[in-house]
């Protein structure tokens, strides 16, 4: 099994509506938080990888150059949502490919920049020119999810209630209130048949991870998440015919991620997947192999996704709760799962966790499913 | 349209394949054609492979050649999914998406025209158009 590197230090800021900081005041607190966990200082970096949507130019160097970082390669990278994951997986590209042995990742974005609404997408796109938004897209899946599975929208709002209730336990979270199934199902709509409570929020957030590789690790004789997949796909497009439950870029991702790791599913502690709207973390329970196809209804309903059950799902609380700062967020996934790995995620810890997946994709294009989709297996490293 | 069937040396003289293509021209045919009181989305299929593409494009989105031609789809189809959209910076909301299937198996991102409670999954539909609009409502 090649070396891609072991987080060793990482941080976050808490994802919340931060109107008043720039992309380098969102993302050098986190980037400090990831050195002091570790114990190094930004002359140690050998390498920089930032993944961002909306930042704009060089802003990986806006960032580093504030804390004495320079003279090093920094590799920006959009990949929509994926961004962040992006940066992570250009990481470990360094790492297994001799090119550094301490890299910095980071992911940054700033939503508030736009004024609020959805996520806004390339308008040279057809389908974005004829009205397509991103919740569009997932109402459309949900729709046809119901209709094929023969339930109700409710369902859907238990997603929602189970992302809220493990966000509530989250300090980093932008919604740390608990909801319930009546209180989501009456909140505004957004597409139908999605409301506002099915929506992950609009924000602002910032991740960063050291990542080292194994001989620097035992060098330094710390503790980490061991990164034993790290994978990266586009999706393939159609003009054609798309099953809307099967979502072939996070299928695929998923079996080649089990397949590099040398485990499957079922020795998962936790997953961060991409809960952007509730209907995707059911369709991702099936993607992910978490529980065969069409029993995705049976897992969230038996509290199996969540603490007490057979794995936690977004202990995070998810995009749902957390927030989605699109190019943020798969770093935060990471990080999320380094705290839990290591024993340092506080009143939300699960107990014992040994390994991790986290899923992120990136959407918005026609023809596709998702654009980018990013999966990682994190395992704990002594 | 073909690639360069001449020898010359690619960097000796400009041909239409390296043309940059005009997406974003305003195409003053429209996306349809009303043929009988029928409507018809105006696409493109490919001479070699015969994927078949709407919006009309000129290179195959499967296999990259360069030989898409005109063709017509419609006026029946069958809806997919739907969603009515209550959020936009763009365009006066409510307004109802979705996509539609036409029998050779080409999907289409249409406009849709209906009360709620009339639209399903699965539900049959028929092409519309009006000025330069065009849409599906129940067939």
């Amino acid at each position: 099994m090649s070396d891609l590197g072991t987080i060793i230090g990482a941080g976050m800021i808490p994802m919340g509506k931060h109107k008043t900081s720039s992309y380098v005041g969102l993302a050098v607190p986190a980037v400090r938080a990831a050195l002091r966990a570790c114990g190094l200082k930004p002359g140690d970096i050998q390498t920089v990888t930032c993944g961002h949507a909306f930042g704009g130019m060089l802003t990986g160097q806006r960032i580093v150059k504030e804390i004495g970082i320079g003279g090093v390669p920094v590799v920006n990278t959009d990949n929509a949502c994926s961004g962040g994951a992006t940066a992570l997986h250009l990481a470990t590209r360094d790492i297994a490919e001799g090119r550094a042995d301490i890299v910095l990742a980071i992911g940054v974005d700033k939503l508030t920049q736009f004024g609020g609404g959805t996520l806004p997408l390339v308008e040279e796109d057809p389908e974005v020119a004829r009205g397509m938004v991103m919740p569009a897209l997932y109402a459309m899946r949900a729709r046809r999810y119901l209709h094929e599975r023969g339930e109700t929208p409710e369902l859907l709002a238990g997603v929602s209630v189970k992302a809220r209730r493990h966000g509530a336990a989250n300090p980093f979270a932008q919604f740390r209130k608990e909801t319930t199934v009546e209180e989501v199902m009456a909140s505004r709509p957004i597409a139908e048949p999605l409301t506002l409570l099915q929506c992950c929020p609009t924000g602002d957030g910032a991740a960063a991870a050291v990542v080292v590789s194994e001989r620097k690790r035992r060098e330094l004789g710390l503790p980490g998440a061991a990164i034993r997949a790290s994978v990266l796909h586009s999706g393939k497009a159609t003009t054609g015919f798309r099953d809307m439950l099967t979502p072939e870029i996070t299928f695929h991702s998923a079996a080649e991620a089990y397949e590099q790791a040398g485990m499957g599913a079922d020795a998962l502690d936790m997953v961060e997947l991409h809960d952007a709207f509730s209907i995707a973390e059911l369709i991702y329970y099936e993607a992910l192999g978490l529980c065969p196809r069409g029993d995705s209804v049976k897992l969230l309903c038996d509290g199996a996704t969540s603490y007490g059950g057979r794995l936690v799902v977004n202990p995070s609380g998810g995009l749902l709760a957390k927030g989605h700062p699109v190019g943020a967020s798969g770093m935060a996934q990471a990080v999320e799962a380094f705290w839990h790995l290591t024993g340092q995620a506080g009143a939300r810890q699960i107990d014992g966790a040994r390994r991790a997946l986290t899923h992120v994709t990136g959407g918005g294009i026609s023809g596709m499913d998702h654009g980018a989709c990013t999966i990682h297996i994190l395992e704990a490293a002594a | 349209m073909t690639d360069d069937p001449t020898q010359a040396p690619a960097g000796d003289a400009v041909n239409d394949a390296v043309l940059p293509m005009d997406d974003l021209a305003p195409d003053p045919e429209g996306d349809f054609v009303v043929r009988d009181g029928a409507v018809m989305l105006r696409g493109a299929r490919s001479a070699s492979s015969g994927v078949e593409a709407f919006p009309a494009r000129p290179i195959c989105p499967e296999t990259g050649a360069y030989d898409m031609e005109p063709a017509l789809f419609g006026p029946e189809a069958v809806l997919y999914s739907f969603s009515t959209i209550h959020v936009s910076a763009t365009r006066p909301t409510p307004y109802t998406l979705g996509y539609v299937d036409f029998p050779s198996g080409l999907r289409a991102f249409a406009h849709v025209r209906a009360p709620a409670d009339a639209l399903a999954c699965d539900l049959p539909v028929v092409l519309r158009a009006e000025g330069s609009e065009w849409w599906v409502e129940p067939a």
